[in-house]
């Protein structure tokens, strides 16, 4: 006899190892058997093992059936089945709402396919793919690997010493379990449910007798299968739980005695993807420029200096991958897209050739770039804005000029400070300096002096710990205690001037008498200079960064004793608004349309200029190409940013008026909130920028798509090649979004794939004809040949070019209209017949 | 026999206005009265008066989302079709409608 039930699985997210722990609780005590049985899948498992139940790939809805045999089976069964459809979900919801989405776009190519794909928060755009090297802090369990074969022969002992060793692992967990809350203890029971799990021990001591295994060798053996059942599912929950599972191994490899695994392919030989938990910016700029193809990281944040320099060097990153040191091993091939936030490990052919598209994309898009680049920093109308680079290392300079940089408006020098066991020496530094100079072939170069404190905590300066670093003891205001790290710097800086035309620039000035004092210093390390009779630059140019508010208030007290200014939007932005940049609860508060803020930089510009100094922004702000008219408007001198931003708002900056920026930035100032002057940007721009709903560029014809997939892809190529687009990514899953709704296809074959995003920079139409017709996944089936692609930006709801789109979908509908579509040899014909439809 | 309609889909810049057309269309070919209200992104467009709405013999919904206003239509016939549906076989429709009220 047995008892059963059948019943649809209740869980969103399908069975995954939190759930999967607590039905093997559930079960475990029950004497007797308890199969679950996928009817979809047609797995079956024990429900007593959290991994076996893993297994049997269980999604939402499927219809599973469990059989009980055993003591008092109908009432356990009973039981069971109210656990599973009221409890379970429960349980889920509750540990759900602490775990956050991730941001990533998984492209509609990877969904369909076997491939393990991993999820994280685009860091640096651009597509990139190779064999990858695992960096990442903890070793490896394919570093234990060549143990596998290790053989024992006498396996009642090794199966001994194995339990032994298993129970004290979990006695361990159980002891952590105690001291931990919410999601970690969760997530430790889940742990402790591996370890507890009769499948894994079970195959281990099967391998220990039988094939004479070695302890260790069983496990990894073991591990390694269950991980590849584990990586075949659809979801990636499940595929993630391989992470726990070697993290669960290699404790008990440790505890069998194993030593950690060493020389993972620590050494880059050649160019490779970076696999890494983090990555120090000196990690990463000791990895010589050209060997990194892309960068996979599990913790970096966005704003730290890695990523700042990866995205300044044009190599596509994503961080936020969970476990990615763990899931992926050195030696696959893999594809990163930094565009997406997706890494596709070991493609198969359908996304390669997605992929490879992508990077002749990137290529085609790039070479546009380079046009923007060239364009001279200046408005329409003549005034010029010397447009610079910001940059960490001298490494970065190539790609600045390649840019279109015409300067280098910061260099911050503290980058080259980071994970060195001590301080550079005055001539390692002149040495340095004098090859920015030499390399800058006469272009200005703002050096910026060691900016430590903060944020910034530099292993090889021990600074005291302080409950508010950013209101602390940083930048300029610790130079007196440091003297000779002060010192070094500007003598190396003075001596490499004579190379080039270098500027000196000094952080977190508040007040006249630190600039009178920082004079005086350089004036005096310049005399010891002579003295010493080294060469140097006395006379050099003296900046400050303007990113204290008490700067700007008396700026045109500051005006005579400095040569420019530059503004530090970030740090000014946090301490004018009283709140910190970093902390996510006070984000709102990082305004840079607050009227208050642009009237106190309108403000200190205006006294600069009285007294006949410059100003410059070299924040994160000077690099958002729809603020750079706010920025001419203001009048700044300069605008320095990372260099990957350069050609868009040389783009943007070559099409404005300098009469039209000033009325906006006057407008701008009498506004009251930061949210109308977003609305009034939003209006010049799609009055200034307004184009028409289809030109050329956006029609394609005879187009050679094999799928869907391939047209959706070209589409979103077209659009943001024209520059109807902010991300073709975002703007193709939003496609993607509305077909998965109901498919687009209207019959005659033809479809009209259509958003509203906030992507789209302004409303346009795309036509494409394909040589063949495609399968648009409809529900009558009916292939495609003509795509008429919409497209309008969000929040749109009245604007008088969004009428038009509404004529052409009427027109479309009639056959002669269709026919001229099709019939019409030039795209200047169906330019024009699209824009008398429009009429 | 007179009738009266409402297009509107989830984006509704294309379908909503694609079956509104492709209703008018059929219907002036089958001899019908048919005012369409358009129900997309626009807005309400084309709107139904109470007076129009209590004269038709029936109202046709060709919709992927709620109709807007819908108070407007109590106690009338409705039949609800896709907007797909009403792009691709609009004449079916009209047919079915024709048969249902008997007209």
């Amino acid at each position: 006899m047995a008892a059963e039930f059948r019943f649809e699985f209740p869980l969103p997210l399908g069975l995954h190892a939190r759930p999967a722990s607590f039905i093997q609780e559930k079960c475990q005590d029950y004497p007797g058997e308890i199969i679950w049985e996928n009817q979809r899948t047609q797995k079956r498992a024990e429900a007593k093992s959290a991994i076996a139940l893993l297994t049997t790939d269980t999604q939402h809805r499927d219809l599973c059936r469990v059989v009980v045999r055993g003591k008092d089976e109908e009432q356990f069964a009973a039981e069971l089945e109210s656990f599973l459809l009221r409890e379970l979900p429960l349980k889920e919801e509750q540990a759900l709402k602490v775990e956050k989405p991730a941001e990533a776009i998984i492209p509609v190519v990877v969904q369909g396919q076997p491939e393990v794909f991993l999820t994280g928060q685009p860091a640096s755009s651009g597509v990139a793919s190779g064999r990858v090297v695992v960096l990442g802090r903890h070793p490896d369990l394919s570093g234990y690997a060549e143990l596998a074969d290790r053989k024992a022969e006498n396996s009642e002992k090794e199966i001994e010493s194995f339990r032994r060793t298993l129970e004290e692992l979990q006695k361990e967990i159980e002891k952590e379990l105690k001291e931990k809350t919410g999601v970690e203890k969760s997530i430790l029971k889940a742990h402790h449910s591996l370890a507890s799990d009769p499948a894994l021990s079970g195959r281990i001591e099967e391998l220990i007798e039988k094939e004479k295994l070695s302890a260790p060798a069983a496990l990894v053996r073991t591990v390694s299968e269950f991980s590849q059942e584990l990586l075949r599912s659809k979801t990636q929950y499940i595929r993630e739980r391989v992470a726990d599972l070697s993290d669960l191994a290699r404790r008990l490899l440790e505890k069998l005695g194993c030593e950690k695994a060493v020389g993972q392919g620590t050494e880059l030989t050649g160019p490779a993807i970076i696999v890494a938990e983090d990555l120090w910016p000196s990690e990463f700029l000791d990895i010589p420029p050209g060997r990194i193809l892309g960068l996979i990281l599990e913790k970096a944040g966005q704003t730290s200096h890695t990523l700042i320099m990866a995205r300044g060097r044009g190599i596509p990153a994503i961080t936020g991958v969970a476990d990615a040191c763990r899931l992926i091993t050195s030696g696959d091939e893999a594809i990163v897209d930094g565009n997406r936030g997706v890494a596709v490990v070991s493609p198969g052919e359908e996304v390669k050739k997605y992929y490879e598209r992508e990077e002749a994309a990137e290529e085609e898009l790039r070479k546009i770039r380079l046009k923007k680049a060239s364009l001279p920093g200046a408005t329409a109308d003549g005034k010029i804005i010397e447009i610079a680079a910001n940059i960490g290392h001298p490494e970065e300079l190539k790609k600045a000029w390649q840019d279109g940089a015409e300067a280098v408006g910061i260099f911050r020098t503290e980058l080259l400070l980071y994970g060195k066991p001590t301080l550079p020496s005055e001539e390692e530094q002149f040495l340095l300096y004098k090859r920015v100079a030499e390399e800058s072939e006469g272009r200005p170069i703002i050096i910026r002096t060691f900016d430590i404190g903060g944020d910034k905590p530099i292993p090889c300066l021990k600074l005291p710990p302080e409950p508010n670093p950013f209101l602390g003891y940083r930048g300029v205001r610790i130079y007196r205690d440091y003297y000779e790290l002060f010192r070094s710097q500007v003598r190396a800086i003075l001596r490499a001037a004579r190379f080039g035309k270098l500027r000196l620039m000094f952080p977190m000035v508040a007040l006249v008498e630190e600039v009178r004092w920082l004079k005086e210093q350089v004036k005096k390390f310049g005399q010891e200079l002579e003295k010493e009779g080294l060469d140097c630059r006395a006379d050099i140019e003296i900046g400050i960064m303007l990113e204290i508010p008490s700067v700007a208030m008396l700026a045109d007290k500051f005006a005579p004793e400095v040569d420019f200014f530059s503004v530090g939007s970030n740090d000014l932005v946090q301490y004018f608004f009283a709140a910190d940049r970093g902390n996510p609860l006070v984000k709102h508060f990082n305004q840079p349309l607050n009227p208050a803020l642009l009237r106190l930089l309108k403000f200190a510009i205006d006294k600069a200029h009285e007294n006949g100094k410059w100003v410059g922004l070299c924040g994160e702000l000077a690099g958002d190409p729809r603020l750079t008219p706010i920025f001419v408007g203001l009048w700044f001198d300069e605008l320095s940013m990372s260099s990957g931003f350069i050609p868009e708002v040389k783009a943007v900056l070559n099409r404005l008026q300098v009469k039209d920026c000033q009325k906006l930035v006057a407008r701008f100032l009498e506004a009251a909130t930061a949210e109308e002057n977003e609305r009034l940007l939003e209006d010049y721009y799609q009055q200034q920028f307004s184009p028409e709903l289809i030109t050329p560029e956006l029609v394609i014809l005879e187009a050679d798509c094999s799928s869907k997939i391939g047209v959706m892809q070209e589409l979103a190529i077209a659009f943001e090649r024209a520059g109807r687009v902010e991300s073709r990514a975002v703007f193709e899953q939003a496609l993607w979004k509305r077909e998965q709704d109901v498919a687009t296809e209207i019959g005659f074959g033809l479809a009209i794939p259509h958003c509203q995003s906030g992507t789209v920079r302004t409303p346009s139409i795309g036509l494409m004809r394909l040589k063949k017709p495609v399968d648009w996944q409809s529900k009558e089936g009916q292939p495609v040949d003509l795509i008429i692609c919409l497209a309008i930006p969000s929040g749109e709801k009245v604007r008088p070019k969004l009428q038009l789109l509404p004529k052409l979908s009427r027109k479309l509908i009639h056959e002669e209209f269709r026919d001229s579509l099709r019939q019409a040899t030039e795209v200047e014909a169906i330019v024009s017949l699209i824009k008398s439809a429009t009429r | 026999m007179k009738l009266v309609a409402v297009t509107a889909c989830p984006t509704g810049i294309a379908h909503t206005y694609m079956a509104a057309e492709q209703l008018e269309r059929v219907a002036r070919k089958l001899g019908f009265s048919l005012k369409v209200e358009t129900q997309g992104a626009m807005g309400i467009e084309n709107e139904l008066e109470q007076d129009e709405i209590n004269e038709a013999a029936a109202v046709i919904f060709a919709v992927g989302i709620t109709v807007q206003k819908p108070e407007r239509f109590e106690g009338k016939r409705v039949f609800e079709f896709s907007v797909q549906e009403a792009i691709k076989n609009a004449e079916g429709i009209l047919q079915k409608v024709k048969e249902e009220i008997g007209g």
